[in-house]
């Protein structure tokens, strides 16, 4: 039980390598990161009945061995900057023409040089990756120390390290109120929620930071600043990718940070779209959608038990469960397809809307809801 | 032999300043979920460090603070001692004034 368990939340770093390797190995396998992220749909979809309870021993204790998965998360730093480096290696081949052939590496088969289409997927394979470097900045955000600086660098490699911040003294505090930036009100697209919580978050950070700098006597202008510091952490990959590729290096360094911002926007997204809190009043379950179908859970490392999560937010994502809080039904991947489409998923989500305001909204959260519709 | 192989406590004391409370923690346990668990009716929101509702006083011990006080104790909170419960790992026994009125 203990084995499976643990080993259930590694199909991100498994993928993450296979993507590295895709990139690395060059030709059409550059694209392999996209066709994970394809199968992973069809996977998530498939799958989207099986709803699986938190796994714990007859004591009540977790079957979660701490040690192991932290030692994942931090051992995705490395993994993260691998990706960046594999993709910066390409983006400097193309740049400099290297031509396109077939090479051995120790006896392996790769193709040297890279043609531009093949460039695009290597591309896009490095930013839907990165963006899953949200679920490893997520969790370690909450889990403290080291931890904390491990989530800021994770987030830094898409360019988002004020996010950290952010998330805790923002989200967390405002959930469902009009000024958290994270919650998506009634009426809104998901891609004008990327830019919006992008926006606002890093907003908070900076204003966070002032605040507090200006505690201290101190001016914003500051390397005690750490919405500034948090960018500065992104430096490294932006000198990495002018090296390898000039113009074209920080546009695809762009077209990575979009994608990886994107998706980090979109799990926000989906998990508080349309709910609303009183102002004063606790966080409860009823304040975030649930997305928590088999492979959602596995892959996303439980960050779709959302309802639990924004209770119990020091709680370690294996110990997170079901609280029968408002429910989506399907995974993530399955739901992000259709939130792709505003027209699509605001005609599914007004069923959803519609049972919540019956069954978990106070008198005060539906004249709220009335200003939305 | 050596005080560098002595292994720490499992756990500490914690004492409520002015009342019979006491409670233990275990390591790695915060100083709120224990007295939660220990069925103190200590006051609490967020849990992740950014409401502040979980503050008290420390008085005596040493704590492994979790995340920055700063941004939600002000300065002069800070010098008098004031902690976030949820965000507090313990290094010794504690004293701590909490107002359960609150």
């Amino acid at each position: 039980m203990k084995f499976y368990v643990n080993a259930r939340y590694l199909i991100v770093p498994i993928m993450s390598i296979i993507t590295i390797l895709g990139v690395l190995i060059g030709g059409a396998y550059a694209w392999v990161g996209v066709a994970l992220f394809g199968i992973n749909t069809v996977i998530d979809t498939l799958t989207k009945d099986i709803h699986l309870r938190a796994d714990f021993d007859s004591q009540g204790e977790s079957y979660g061995i701490k040690t192991f998965q932290y030692g994942i998360m931090y051992f995705m730093l490395p993994v993260f900057i691998a990706l960046q480096i594999a993709l910066a290696y390409r983006i400097f081949q193309f740049t400099a023409a290297t031509p396109v052939q077939i090479d051995l590496f120790y006896g392996i088969a790769y193709q040297s040089g890279i043609s531009g289409i093949n460039l695009i997927g290597a591309v896009l394979s490095s930013g839907l990756w990165a963006g899953l470097g949200i679920i490893y900045g997520h969790e370690l955000s909450h889990n403290k120390k080291e931890g904390f600086l491990v989530s800021r660098l994770v987030m830094a490699l898409s360019g988002a390290s004020h996010f950290t911040y952010a998330h805790v003294y923002n989200h967390h505090l405002d959930l469902g109120h009009e000024d958290d930036p994270a919650t998506a009100p009634r009426g809104r697209n998901m891609y004008a929620h990327a830019w919006l919580s992008h926006m606002g978050q890093s907003r908070y950070s900076y204003n966070l930071e002032e605040g507090r700098l200006k505690k201290q006597g101190k001016s914003t202008l500051n390397v005690d600043n750490r919405w500034i510091l948090g960018y500065l952490y992104s430096l490294p990959s932006l000198v990495l990718f002018v090296w390898a590729g000039g113009l074209i290096g920080i546009a695809a360094l762009f077209a990575v940070w979009v994608i990886a911002n994107f998706l980090l926007e979109a799990l926000n997204f989906m998990g508080h779209y349309g709910l609303i809190r009183t102002h004063g009043l606790p966080v409860e379950h009823r304040h975030s959608w649930d997305n928590d179908s088999v492979f959602t859970s596995w892959f996303f490392i439980e960050i779709g038990r959302q309802c639990d999560h924004h209770v119990r937010g020091e709680t370690y994502f294996w110990e997170l469960d079901d609280v029968k809080g408002p429910n989506y039904g399907i995974g993530y991947f399955s739901l992000f397809v259709i939130a792709l489409i505003p027209a699509l998923f605001r005609r599914y989500v007004e069923k959803h809307l519609a049972n919540w305001d019956e069954k978990y909204a106070t008198d005060d959260e539906l004249a709220i809801a009335a200003k939305f519709s | 032999m050596f005080k560098i192989f002595k292994p720490s406590p499992t756990s500490y004391q914690v004492k409520l300043a002015g009342s019979n409370t006491e409670f233990s923690v275990q390591r790695g346990d915060s100083l709120l979920n224990s007295a939660l668990s220990a069925g103190v009716q200590w006051p609490f929101k967020c849990k992740v460090g950014s409401c502040g509702t979980c503050k008290c006083q420390l008085l005596e011990g040493k704590i492994n603070p979790q995340l920055d006080f700063s941004y939600v104790l002000d300065g002069s909170e800070i010098q008098q001692g004031y902690i976030l419960a949820c965000q507090t790992m313990l290094k010794s026994d504690l004293l701590v004034s909490l107002d359960l009125d609150k």
